[in-house]
């Protein structure tokens, strides 16, 4: 069934996936299905993120920049604002082009910053390297 | 796990949401450039259209579709500006965004197929370069009644957007949701408070705040709402879950509406015209959204309801003795012109099949350069139609039939040598009507043929007899496919899902003739629409239920007049409920008391007249909901098969919703809906 | 030989199932009633377009219901044609455990689900209880009566 659990101990991770295509969202869990124990919920908007985010814990956020409403970095500030959200890891997924919003998403409080296209390899990188950090543990 | 992201497992998905952008960005020009015509600004449009074209960008980007990178990425550039400029956008750019546009078309079908791709037009990228404009500022016709933080995150567009059309009833308010996973767990979210205030006026803003929670509690999280609206105070905040004192106008100063509604409908008119939806091969063909036919659909059904209104209103003038026979004959007419209008708007819902299979040479090319193997594909698709609803169902079956096709029935080219067959292995997908209600798709290839021996050893079953047994292996739940699992369809449906799609959700026949080293075909019977129910919602004992319409004699109110009791026989010794309905007397029951729901009886009760054999019987519910077309799921599972209840819909909230029939639930062990 | 299994919790007690019986674990909000029904079937949930029945452990396990929360868990179980949501507390947790160390569970379980233990194994310090999901979600639909020391 090709349904993969963690080959070792280790809790469920949660991972939301913040996306207003789905294409985009199916290629991001793509890209990720080889990291074991994740789990991934998918939210359409930064509205839906935020909603989210503010009624159960995650232990990262996979976010693109461009969304109706309000976008990424809107997210990303709102994110911080919170105490409880302000160490939850967040990588930014965007389009090639938006180089110019990658030092604002940056300053706003984003923990990694990505380019489309991106590599499954180069997400991986960087989900493992923000999870290992040890502030990716719900409660 | 392959190290690279395999693109052909979301060709499909990138060509459908490239394909919605498009149209989307077609719509958005149409209104830009109705409002250029008007010399207003249209800002929300621009920057849809800026954000359909960016996530295109992105999208391409995934899949290597260079030349539309170029061209979305230019622009967007151009987009970019117009909307810093709060939605000015110059007449001349709208040229050379329609023409890019058409050069993007172009370079999608391309992708769908397989063609390599155009390089992108270097006069059109030079053109989206060159274009550079002075854009207006914004006109400044009032100002906003908000706090300086939510003000500082509007964009002048929105600012203009929030301050322009107001007057006639229009206004600019501001109301809060205060997300909690109560409401959550009602369904009340963010995402359908939104939708909902899309319902009632222009949504120009949301913006996530942070509010002091209880005492001693963390912050919690609202959304303020910044709408232009003409509904009410009452209607705005139930669609926030609020109470009518929490919205407030915000739009200090009122502006008249253009006195200019007749130029704005010549200016929409010519905006449809040449010069925009000049699409090079579409001929008199309309590309219309789904929802815009069921809109169509749901008019129809209000006039469902009124037309039984009016027959009910002839019925009590024939109670009266009055000469009714004109109105009949009109009721008669009438009613045949509802059908036709019916099967007219779902004629428009159908799709032909050679629409469905354009995407999967495609497909089995990429399936086929994963595994080394040689395929040819032919698709004789015929001019059949199908139900638009049947084709979303359908395709994710035809994906799964190839994917095996190309994966396992087919040999490497080295191994049909030396079985002695030509290098190129061959699948065939045939389509033909069969009767004037099925279509029969047919998926065949000249491969190895279904090792029974193989099968039945894996399902540590007896060896099958015949090929409908093997099928019945193979379909098996848990059973994984016919072969080895390679990196192409380990994932995606397994063959018990085709089956589930084509026999439990179609309601159609799935069989399979294979021969080993001769090849296998899988024949589908499909319903051409049938899946398609027409249902009434109502509510009782605080549900939603629905009821299949043609099982529907009348729709009528309960009222106290209407009403008999007579002495029940049996045990418990309330009176039973007898309703007079055209000069019949029907034995009334409480459809929540049947179900063994609390009963609280609401203050207009209806009751739905069934018919089942020669006896008629009245149900009575708390409010009739609406008519809606759904496709019902018999439900399987012993544990939800009960007496009354026939399968499951989903009414577009994503939840299950039961299929009610009614005259069974009279027979279930315990009857208690009769008492009043 | 070790194998992954899924943890769940329901009331205080831990059970686990094998990793391999659970095809998706979704979270839950909420099922719609299915009049009629068994009284531990929580009732309907859409998956992924599937409409599947879900049981309500605490019920089949004799537990009084308690209000959900974001935590509760729905394990999807896969019995031949059949496919079940298992509605849980929650589950957080991923083991391996060694099958080789499951025991037959002692005669007399303290707890009211005992009927539908099929093993018990020590996790570290903790007694995790296996359950027998084809005993818990009925066979040809007909829930069997539980027998005391019932096969493992």
């Amino acid at each position: 069934m090709g349904y993969a659990w963690p080959p070792h101990e280790a809790p469920l991770t949660e991972v939301l996936v913040v996306d207003d295509s789905k294409v985009m969202r199916e290629m991001i869990v793509a890209c990720l299905r080889a990291e074991v124990g994740l789990t991934f919920e998918h939210a359409a908007s930064g509205l839906e993120a935020i909603e989210r985010l503010s009624l159960k814990p995650f232990s990262l956020v996979v976010l693109d920049l461009n969304m109706p409403d309000i976008g990424g970095i809107e997210v990303v500030e709102f994110v911080r604002s919170q105490d409880t959200l302000r160490d939850l890891p967040i990588i930014i997924v965007t389009t090639r082009g938006d180089e110019g919003s990658r030092s604002k998403a940056l300053l706003a409080g984003a923990s990694r910053f990505m380019t489309k296209p991106f590599t499954p390899e180069g997400l991986l990188a960087e989900v493992r390297s923000l999870l290992g950090q040890g502030h990716a543990r719900p409660q | 796990m392959s190290q690279r992201l395999d693109v052909s497992e979301f060709l499909t998905g990138y060509l459908a949401e490239a394909e919605e952008h498009l149209a989307i960005a077609r719509s958005c020009l149409t209104t830009i450039h109705a409002a250029i015509q008007r010399s207003e600004l249209s800002p929300k449009s621009v920057r849809e259209l800026f954000r359909s074209i960016h996530t295109l960008k992105g999208l391409s980007s995934m899949v290597g579709a260079e030349p539309i990178v170029q061209l979305t990425h230019e622009m967007e550039t151009l987009l970019r500006a117009a909307t810093k400029a709060g939605g000015d956008l110059p007449a001349g750019a709208i040229d050379i965004v329609v023409a890019s546009l058409g050069a993007i078309e172009e370079r999608i079908s391309q992708v769908a197929k397989r063609e390599p791709l155009t390089a992108a037009p270097k006069a059109l990228l030079d053109a989206l370069g060159e274009l550079q404009f002075e854009g207006r500022p914004p006109s400044q016709k009032g100002t906003l009644d908000l706090d300086d933080e939510t003000l500082a995150k509007l964009s002048a567009g929105e600012r203009e957007e929030l301050l322009q059309g107001l007057g006639g009833g229009r206004r600019a308010v501001r109301v809060e949701f205060v997300p909690s996973q109560k409401l959550s767990s009602e369904g009340f979210n963010i995402t359908k408070v939104r939708s909902e205030l899309t319902k009632l006026g222009d949504l120009v803003k949301v913006l996530p705040r942070s509010i002091p929670g209880a005492a001693g509690n963390p912050a919690q999280v609202a959304f303020v709402l910044l709408l232009v609206t003409s509904a009410d105070d009452d209607a705005i905040a139930a669609a926030c879950a609020t109470t009518p004192e929490e919205v407030r106008a915000i739009a200090s100063s009122i502006v008249p509406l253009p006195a200019a509604s007749s130029v704005a409908m010549e200016a929409t008119n010519d905006a449809s015209g040449d010069d925009l939806e000049r699409s090079p091969r579409q001929g008199d063909v309309l590309r219309v959204e789904v929802k815009r036919l069921d809109e169509a659909l749901d008019g129809l059904s209000s006039l469902v309801v009124s037309r039984w209104r009016i027959e009910r209103a002839v019925w009590k003038l024939d109670e009266e003795h009055a000469n009714t026979r004109e109105l009949k004959n009109l009721l008669l007419e009438n009613g045949r012109q509802l059908r036709d209008l019916r099967a007219a708007i779902m004629r428009a819902r159908m799709v032909p099949v050679s629409e469905l299979l354009e995407r999967t040479p495609l497909l089995v090319r990429g399936l086929a350069r994963s595994s080394n193997k040689l395929v040819r594909l032919t698709i004789e698709a015929g001019t059949s139609e199908l139900d638009k609803s049947v084709v979303d169902r359908l395709f994710p079956v035809i994906v799964h039939l190839l994917r095996n096709a190309v994966d396992h029935a087919l040999e490497t080219p080295e191994g049909r040598k030396a079985a002695g067959k030509p290098e190129e292995g061959n699948i065939r997908v045939t389509c033909r009507t069969q009767s004037a209600t099925q279509l029969a798709l047919v998926i065949s290839d000249d491969g190895r043929g279904v090792d029974a021996a193989r099968v039945a050893a894996r399902a540590k079953s007896e060896m099958p007899r015949t090929d409908a047994e093997l099928l019945a292996l193979i379909t098996r739940s848990g059973l994984s496919t016919l072969d080895k699992a390679t990196h192409t369809s380990g994932r995606g449906l397994g063959m018990d899902i085709v089956k589930r799609v084509v026999e439990a959700e179609l309601g159609g026949e799935l069989t399979m003739q294979t021969e080993r080293g001769k090849g296998t075909t899988f024949t589908l019977l499909v319903p051409l629409s049938v899946t398609i129910f027409d249902v009434f919602s109502f509510s009782a004992g605080g549900n939603t239920y629905v009821v299949p319409v043609s099982t529907v004699e009348d729709l009528i109110e309960v009222s106290s007049r209407s009403i008999v009791l007579a002495p029940n026989p049996s045990a418990d010794g309330n009176a039973v409920r007898l309703l007079r309905h055209r000069g019949q007397t029907l034995p009334l029951y409480r459809v929540d008391a049947l179900l063994g729901l609390k009963s609280s009886p609401a203050p207009t009760p209806k009751a739905i007249i069934v018919r089942r054999d020669t006896q008629s019987f009245a149900f009575e519910v708390d409010h009739m909901l609406g008519q809606k077309e759904v496709v019902v799921r018999p439900l399987r599972d012993p544990l939800v098969r009960v007496r009354g209840i026939s399968g499951s819909t989903d009414l577009g909230d994503g939840e299950p919703t039961l299929v009610l029939d009614l005259p069974s639930l009279l027979y279930r062990p315990t009857l208690q809906g009769l008492a009043s | 030989m070790n194998a992954l299994h899924v943890v769940f919790k329901v009331g205080e007690a831990e059970y686990v199932l094998a990793a391999s019986d659970v095809l998706q674990m979704e979270t839950f909000s909420r099922a719609t009633e299915v009049p009629g029904a068994a009284s531990y079937v929580a009732g309907l949930v859409q998956l992924r377009g599937q409409v599947i029945p879900v049981v309500d452990l605490r019920a089949r396990f004799g537990l009084p219901p308690i209000a959900r929360t974001l935590d509760a868990r729905v394990l999807v179980v896969r019995d031949g044609d059949r496919v079940v949501g298992l509605l849980a507390d929650s589950a957080r947790e991923v083991i391996n455990l060694d099958t080789e160390t499951f025991q037959k569970p002692p005669g007399a379980i303290g707890t009211q689900s005992a009927g539908f233990v099929s093993a018990v194994a020590q996790a570290g310090t903790r007694l995790v209880m296996q359950i027998d999901f084809q005993k818990v979600i009925g066979q040809d639909g007909i829930p069997k009566e539980r027998k005391d020391g019932a096969e493992t």
